[in-house]
């Protein structure tokens, strides 16, 4: 891989530890991929923020770059943290929260945003064509897929490192010849919504690895719809992106197809809850849009959340100070809006929620290892038909 | 990734994600219907076709390293950069576009990270009943 003399020098340790492991980082990894060089990029976006998904250990990591005056030379975001600093902090013990404030300050100093969401894009939409690198697998394919801005999907310490040397290696999707559909699905059943398009999205990580799909008959879907697909398909599979409704280009590539039957049994997989009676109705996997959180409010405007059951929103704080008289209506109803968290990386364990019902098949992929609950899977109507009284 | 090492093969057929999928607590997997559920990966070669998920899975695969309960290398199919990033930070040897098929469970394996070859030098006895 060529490295500029500047970059030689970072390499051996002439602007410090931190910078000089942050450039190894990318050298290794740039070497792995057959990167030639490392190229500028406009934003990063890190994952590992909360403190049940990282644990202790990295900590340690974080803090020695801190301290190490390791500082970020592009914009970076964050991802959400383990709990919000109004409803779950006051509900969970604080040897939970201390850890997590270390966290969020060992970033601060590093120059990061506390923007503390999956959906940097809504804060700030990023150029067609820029380059960038993000970590948070969901964000990563709907940067390249609905965006149409260029990122790998970055494991939380290379997009950290990417931040503090400004540059990302030049392989994979940064290369345009690597953006193109290398496998066509042809989708035989119409997907009547984002729950079913994210199952879609479960199977192709499933089945795809890391090629890239041209996704064949989808009906017009939103790019709230849309997000279902990117998340899913970022946790079951390895790919960057897809395409949808294109044609490839290059003739003969191998083609797929994805039915009804397919949809309903990888619903019914992720989907084990004994009873339908959820401890948790869960909305906002990926974090919520500002139309999305207009949707809810209007939905449970003049309803009630049922006795024992919890209802969250979750969104960003951005998109929450945009929302206000929704976040109000859906607080009227009974439900919380939390900002900054999910529930995949909150404790929902701890408050003692054993059954988790959501929209998002990303959650509910998740739901059984990381918050040792069984989910329930439906779309919107029905998680609040679950959740509202009447 | 640099690096060498030779310890017992531990082969999985189905791609990991390392959150979620393996608890940092003890080093076992704990994805459901995963083919290695239930099994520790600490000092084995872990031999599997990629990483998937979750971009954290970096993070996990350097907590195991500190708590002793990193697999002793890592032979991929196909390199995940989350995957490959957390050899990165834990110092872990890690091989990639390997045929995978050729090693079985229980299988002496020697890595060379710094070569990118692995190099099977004790076939497991009753190789055909342990796959």
């Amino acid at each position: 891989m060529y490295l500029t003399q500047e970059e030689e020098r970072v390499c051996d340790g002439e602007s410090g530890w931190a910078n000089e492991t942050c450039m190894k980082i990318l050298v290794r990894l740039g070497e792995l991929f057959g990167a030639d060089k490392l190229i500028p990029i406009a934003s990063a976006h890190v994952s590992g923020v909360s403190y049940k998904t990282l644990g202790d250990a990295p900590i340690e990591f974080l803090r020695a770059l801190a301290d190490d005056d390791a500082r970020v030379k592009v914009r970076t975001t964050l991802n959400p943290q383990s709990l919000d600093s109004q409803y779950l902090m006051k509900r969970l013990p604080k040897h939970l929260l201390e850890p997590q404030l270390d966290i969020l300050k060992q970033f601060e100093k590093m120059g990061l945003t506390q923007s503390l969401t999956c959906t940097p894009y809504y804060l700030q939409k990023p150029k067609r064509g820029s380059h960038h690198a993000w970590a948070e697998s969901s964000a990563v394919v709907y940067a390249n897929s609905v965006l149409g801005a260029w990122t790998n999907r970055e494991g939380g310490p290379s997009a950290l490192a990417a931040a503090i040397i400004g540059k990302t290696p030049d392989y994979g999707v940064h290369k345009m010849e690597n953006r193109q559909p290398n496998v066509t699905v042809n989708v035989e059943t119409t997907l009547r919504n984002e729950t079913e398009l994210g199952a879609l999205g479960i199977l192709l990580g499933k089945t795809l690895g890391n090629r890239i799909p041209a996704i064949q008959g989808l009906p017009k879907t939103s790019k709230d719809d849309l997000k279902q697909v990117c998340a899913a398909l970022g946790t079951t599979g390895m790919a960057n992106m897809f395409h949808v409704n294109t044609r490839p280009k290059s003739k003969g590539i191998e083609k797929i197809s994805v039915d009804r039957q397919q949809i309903k049994h990888t619903i019914g997989e992720l989907s084990t809850a004994s009873t339908s009676k959820p401890d948790l109705v869960f909305l906002g996997c990926p974090h919520c849009s500002l139309n999305e959180v207009k949707r809810i409010a209007q939905l449970v405007e003049g309803k009630r959340v049922r006795t024992g059951t919890e209802f969250w929103v979750c969104t960003s704080c951005h998109v929450r100070q945009m929302a206000g008289d929704h976040v109000k209506r859906i607080q009227r109803a009974g439900g919380h809006v939390l900002d900054g968290v999910c529930t995949v990386v909150s404790w929902t364990e701890e408050l003692g929620i054993k059954r988790i019902m959501t929209n998002s098949a990303k959650t509910a992929y998740y739901a059984p290892t990381l918050n040792k609950a069984e989910p329930l899977l439906a779309p919107l109507q029905d998680c609040l038909k679950a959740a509202l009284q009447g | 990734m640099e690096g060498t090492c030779t310890a017992e093969a531990l082969v999985s057929t189905k791609p990991i994600s390392f959150l979620g999928g393996v608890d940092p607590a003890d080093g076992k997997i704990i994805e459901k219907n995963h083919d290695l559920c239930g099994t520790c990966i600490k000092d084995k070669v872990l031999v599997f076709p990629h990483g998937h998920g979750s971009t954290v899975g970096s993070y996990v695969i350097y907590s195991l390293a500190k708590k002793g309960l990193a697999p002793a290398a890592i032979i991929n199919q196909t390199a995940d950069p989350v995957v490959v990033v957390g050899a990165i930070i834990a110092n872990i040897p890690m091989i990639d576009q390997i045929d995978i098929k050729q090693i079985k469970t229980g299988d002496t394996v020697e890595v060379d990270g710094y070569k990118g070859v692995a190099r099977i030098s004790k076939q497991k006895e009753n190789r055909s009943a342990c796959t």
